[in-house]
């Protein structure tokens, strides 16, 4: 096996596994439907409210995207396989990761102009807030990749999940929606998009360093 | 009253050799009626006094719509029909027909959509039918997920079958939302009680495309039945014998 065999081969696997990409996009969708039917449907909430909700949303959808991503590996006895394979296991989670990203990001990034019509975002924020998903969702991924790997055991591994690891989500998020209201009452907003790189930079570091531990604690 | 033809829709050894007859001029006589009606509609239909041309998304709107609905219903009464008798075609015909109406249901919201625009100024708003719809959409993607979900296939089936059933609760909302609910969205276009509001040459067209459509799907619904029951019944003697004397 090499680095790239196991990329090839993690792309198939999400592939033919469609349906859990799906379902969180599923529920990235309700979770947006659930604010203007239980909260209030006129433009006045929704427009200054719309960046907030969709990345509230993205946030919880990952997790729940994330929650299977070491689940299957672990129960057929494939990561044992990767633990002992000689590899470098932080470069495989990367790639695990890497993969996982790019199959949300993209429909991602695809829904979200039918969700700020349908929110009412303001004219002219869509572009920060794409900014601010593609620059700020590697964080998510790279954070919810350690809460994956810690619960990985577990059979009900989703809620504490989202205990554990949706903590670490909030800097992100508040970074992001402060940048999508810096753009919609026309202050700089640059710092802010930096910010949220460099949290997504940090988390580039601590993530590899950190799920191997867990992965390895919970293979025994 | 013969309950026959009932009894030998449960048989997928009846149902694979009728549908063999009846699948391809049902499916084609849509596509006819939808080349048809869409011309008609789109080229020689006179414009709306109000809207001009933009009105003309109407022949692929209200259909897409109608079927959204149609398909569910009868979602929910193969649901039914599975539940109560077990009957073995009825989670065949799910499987077949729920991509299906979640396609129609999409096409609806999108064209409602693009229509939305220019005649109402928004491409969205949160109004009762829009929203009910969107919630269509949502039970139909729910019966694709817990059927791809589940591995096995009996539970798979007996729970496609519960959310069939529950989800017809929403059918008289979307139906009624017009009525119950002052919305944007404007009331019904046909009925059976009373003739369209629209001048002949208007509505003639839409009833065309609204029973090609019907037409269009039952002929696919057939087809996706058909593959479905290769998929199920592979190791059956008669299928084998079919396929392999007179192909599928």
């Amino acid at each position: 096996m090499t680095y790239f065999s196991y990329f090839k081969a993690e792309c198939l696997v999400l592939f033919r596994r469609k349906q859990n990409l799906v379902n969180a996009l599923l529920f990235f969708t309700l979770v947006i439907v659930l604010f203007p039917l239980g909260v209030d449907p006129s433009k006045a909430f929704l427009a200054p409210a719309a960046g907030g909700i969709i990345w509230c949303a993205a946030a919880l959808s990952t997790v729940i995207s994330l929650e299977s991503m070491f689940k299957e590996d672990y129960a057929d006895g494939s990561l044992e396989q990767l633990l002992v394979s000689g590899l470098s296991i932080s470069w495989l989670v990367l790639l695990k990761v890497l993969v996982h990203w790019l199959g949300m990001i993209i429909p991602l990034l695809l829904l979200t102009p039918i969700f700020s019509e349908m929110l009412f975002l303001p004219d002219g924020v869509l572009g920060v807030l794409m900014t601010t998903l593609l620059l700020g969702t590697p964080g998510l991924f790279l954070i919810g990749s350690i809460g994956a790997s810690l619960t990985v055991s577990l059979r009900q591994g989703a809620l504490l999940m989202l205990l554990l690891i949706l903590p670490f989500y909030f800097p992100i998020i508040i970074f992001s929606t402060s940048a999508i209201q810096a753009v919609a009452s026309g202050l700089p907003y640059s710092g802010l998009l930096a910010i949220i790189s460099a949290i997504s930079l940090l988390a580039l570091v601590m993530s590899p360093l950190m799920t191997p531990i867990c992965l390895r604690a919970s293979v025994r | 009253m013969n309950w026959s033809w009932f009894h030998k829709l449960g048989s997928p050894k009846w149902f694979f050799q009728w549908s063999k007859k009846w699948a391809a001029p049902i499916f084609w006589l849509g596509v006819l009626g939808i080349i048809v009606g869409m011309i008609w509609g789109l080229a020689f239909a006179p414009k709306d006094y109000l809207q001009g041309n933009v009105f003309r998304i109407i022949y692929l709107h209200v259909p897409s719509a109608i079927l959204a609905e149609s398909c569910y219903l009868s979602l929910g009464i193969a649901g039914f029909v599975f539940l109560v008798w077990q009957m073995k075609m009825a989670p065949v015909f799910i499987k077949a027909m729920a991509p299906i109406g979640a396609v129609m249901a999409a096409i609806a919201l999108f064209s409602g959509s693009i229509w939305g625009k220019p005649t109402w100024g928004t491409w969205w708003v949160w109004d009762a039918r829009l929203t009910s719809v969107l919630v269509l959409f949502m039970l139909y993607m729910g019966i694709i997920a817990i059927q791809n979900t589940l591995d096995d296939r009996v539970l798979a089936d007996k729970a496609a079958a519960v959310i069939c059933v529950v989800g017809v609760i929403n059918l008289p909302i979307i139906k009624y939302s017009v009525v119950w609910w002052n919305t944007l969205h404007q009331p019904a276009t046909f009925s059976f009680t009373k003739k369209p509001d629209m001048p002949e040459v208007m509505w003639m067209p839409l009833l065309i495309c609204v029973v090609s459509f019907y037409l269009f799907i039952a002929g696919l619904v057939v087809w996706r039945m058909q593959t479905e029951i290769l998929r199920r019944e592979h190791r059956a003697s008669w299928l084998k014998k079919e396929v392999v004397s007179d192909g599928i």
